[in-house]
């Protein structure tokens, strides 16, 4: 799964390696359009609708996956 | 290929294959000059009807200012508009759809206006859903996306054909058969007399229809003739006949003889050296319609209708997909005469002719209001998302904000109302003062509200009321982010004095004992 997270933000982002401590403050690409992108790209990947609620607490890879897994579970 | 867009909600996702800059939202003070084209790409609004009204309304002014500014011959696409959403308790009520085919309509006859602009047919694509598809109510209240991210892709697709279409769509010389084309019967057989043109119907018919081709010769469009038929009866039509409209002189190539049609059109375009895809042919005969399509697959050769009373609908239909675009230099043949016809119509209609005028219009009004505790949690939000217009880009909480205010200092927000409703607070400015010494900790207005000059108004506003306090001098101070380049010379602008200069840092001084605000009568300001 973390590594699906981590296409979905080569794409996003247009990034050839992701970090693993990626963060909106560490990523110059991961700004609030993007963010949604990821969020939109994410959605469809997983095939999982995110609350409004969730968006502003998907910001490091720990939180987006914890986020999937309990949606998936 | 560089694009601009215009737009009034988040669409980037739309555009995503694109070279392309957006504006901000329902902003037309910014005109990129760089770009190769433009795209004007409103949706319509969601909100109560009477404003989705007015708005929409509004929108076609807006067009044609950008329009008027824009280089010419820079293309400018413009896309129709379909309201998607509108809760109606009266089922008969169509206000709405009244009003969004009047703008359509406009769009239409500002292409005819302007060569540049093409209108693109947006329900076209929107067709393929359902209405509740469109919508994705979630990144809608979120991010201002008017429309589903699912559909991005299949929208991106559908554009990029319409652009090529728009780029081939480009005829240039309209060839016309005669007998049953132009005039009801055959010369050859009939008579001169006995031929259906003026009169009554049908005759009518074909006098309408010979109207309407030479409106489009007058528009630039070359016309040529293509007939099987003795050129003595024809001319003697051309000389003689009291309700010809289409005469000899208006046809750029004459191929009247009984040779094959389509050797015919090959002499035609060479003669006129134009591109056989660059032709389009009309033939009651449709054995003569097959045959050029089989030899000269380039010619575009439509269906003709089988009844007069169709000639109209047709020609309109041939004009829209055909020769609504027509060649630049086709334009500035008749640019003497579309500028006359601009002139008479403005007088004729109130227009933005500058963007003063477009800003008294908004009537907008401006109230600043004071830290309280309904508007703090606003306040430190706006510092936390605010990236673009944001001089020093603090990111404060509730109770760094509250600090300032507990301290003596002044935080104040801005709210926007405009003839189209309240935009909420919207600006935020934070001044530290100390004795007679002012410092502008905090300046930022929401990308909502730009390009209507009202960051000169707020600012001026404060500085006046600074000045009144007794302040004599105010320091300000631009930082740099990767987001904020848009106000490295706001200041500037705002007519403060540079102090020191870095790359990332410029430093500003204010001498207010030597500076006379003037308020602009284009905001109504006042302070809760």
């Amino acid at each position: 799964m973390r590594d699906k997270i981590k296409e979905a933000m080569k794409r996003t982002f247009k990034l050839t390696e992701v970090v693993e401590n990626i963060s909106p403050a560490t990523c110059a690409a991961w700004d609030s359009l993007n963010h949604l992108n990821l969020i939109f790209e994410l959605e469809t990947e997983f095939n999982v609708s995110f609350s409004p609620e969730d968006f502003v607490e998907m910001k490091t890879l720990n939180d987006i996956e914890n986020k999937l897994k309990s949606l998936i579970n | 290929m560089k694009y601009f867009i215009f737009r009034n909600m988040t669409i980037e996702r739309f555009f995503q294959n694109l070279n392309a800059d957006f504006s901000g939202y329902e902003d037309v003070s910014v005109i990129d000059e760089q770009a190769d084209r433009y795209i004007w790409f409103y949706l319509a609004p969601i909100a109560e009807n009477h404003i989705i009204a007015e708005k929409v309304s509004y929108y076609v002014e807006l067009i044609e200012m950008i329009a008027k500014r824009i280089t010419p011959g820079k293309m400018f696409i413009v896309f129709t508009m379909k309201c998607v959403f509108t809760v109606q308790s009266v089922l008969s009520d169509r206000m709405i759809d009244d009003i969004v085919n009047t703008y359509n309509t406009s769009l239409y006859d500002l292409a005819s206006k302007y060569g540049n602009i093409k209108v693109l047919d947006f329900s076209r694509f929107l067709s393929n859903y359902k209405s509740e598809e469109l919508i994705d109510w979630k990144y809608y209240f979120i991010a201002q996306m008017g429309f589903n991210p699912m559909i991005a892709h299949s929208f991106q697709e559908w554009f990029i054909a319409q652009i090529e279409a728009i780029e081939l769509k480009r005829k240039k010389c309209l060839v016309l058969d005669l007998d049953n084309t132009l005039w009801g019967g055959i010369v050859g057989e009939d008579g001169i007399e006995g031929i259906s043109l003026g009169g009554d119907y049908p005759g009518k018919a074909f006098s309408v229809f010979q109207s309407l081709i030479l409106e489009l010769s007058n528009q630039g469009i070359i016309l040529a003739v293509c007939s099987k038929n003795n050129i003595e009866d024809v001319r003697q039509i051309w000389k003689q006949h009291p309700d010809i409209i289409l005469k000899e002189e208006l046809f750029a190539a004459l191929r009247v003889n009984w040779n094959n049609k389509a050797d015919n059109i090959s002499e035609i375009a060479q003669e006129l050296n134009i591109g056989l895809d660059s032709m389009v042919y009309l033939d009651d005969n449709p054995t003569e319609r097959e045959i050029i399509k089989n030899y000269l697959p380039e010619v575009t050769v439509p269906e003709f209708p089988e009844q007069p009373y169709m000639l109209p609908y047709f020609l309109k239909k041939i004009a829209q997909r055909y020769f609504s675009i027509y060649a630049l230099t086709e334009e500035d043949k008749f640019k003497t005469k579309q500028y006359k016809q601009n002139t008479e119509r403005m007088k004729s209609k109130e227009q933005f002719i500058d963007m003063d005028s477009y800003l008294r219009s908004l009537s907008m009004q401006l109230t600043v209001e004071r830290l309280n505790k309904l508007n703090i949690a606003r306040f430190a939000q706006m510092t936390q998302k605010t990236n673009q217009f944001n001089l020093t880009t603090p990111r404060y909480n509730e109770s760094d904000i509250q600090t300032f205010e507990d301290k003596g200092h002044w935080v104040y927000g801005l709210r926007v109302k405009d003839r189209f409703g309240d935009n909420g607070i919207t600006g935020l400015i934070i001044i530290a003062i100390n004795d007679k010494n002012a410092y502008l900790d905090t300046l930022l207005l929401s990308c909502r509200i730009l390009g209507k000059n009202i960051e000169y108004a707020f600012i001026t506003y404060f500085l006046n009321k600074l000045k009144l306090f007794g302040i004599e001098k105010v320091k300000a101070l631009y930082i740099r982010t990767d987001k904020n380049t848009q106000v490295e010379s706001f200041y500037e602008r705002a007519g403060f004095k540079l102090d020191k200069c870095s790359v990332n840092r410029k430093e500003y001084i204010m001498n207010l004992n030597r500076t006379d605000f003037v308020l602009s009568d284009l905001y109504k300001m006042e302070e809760a």
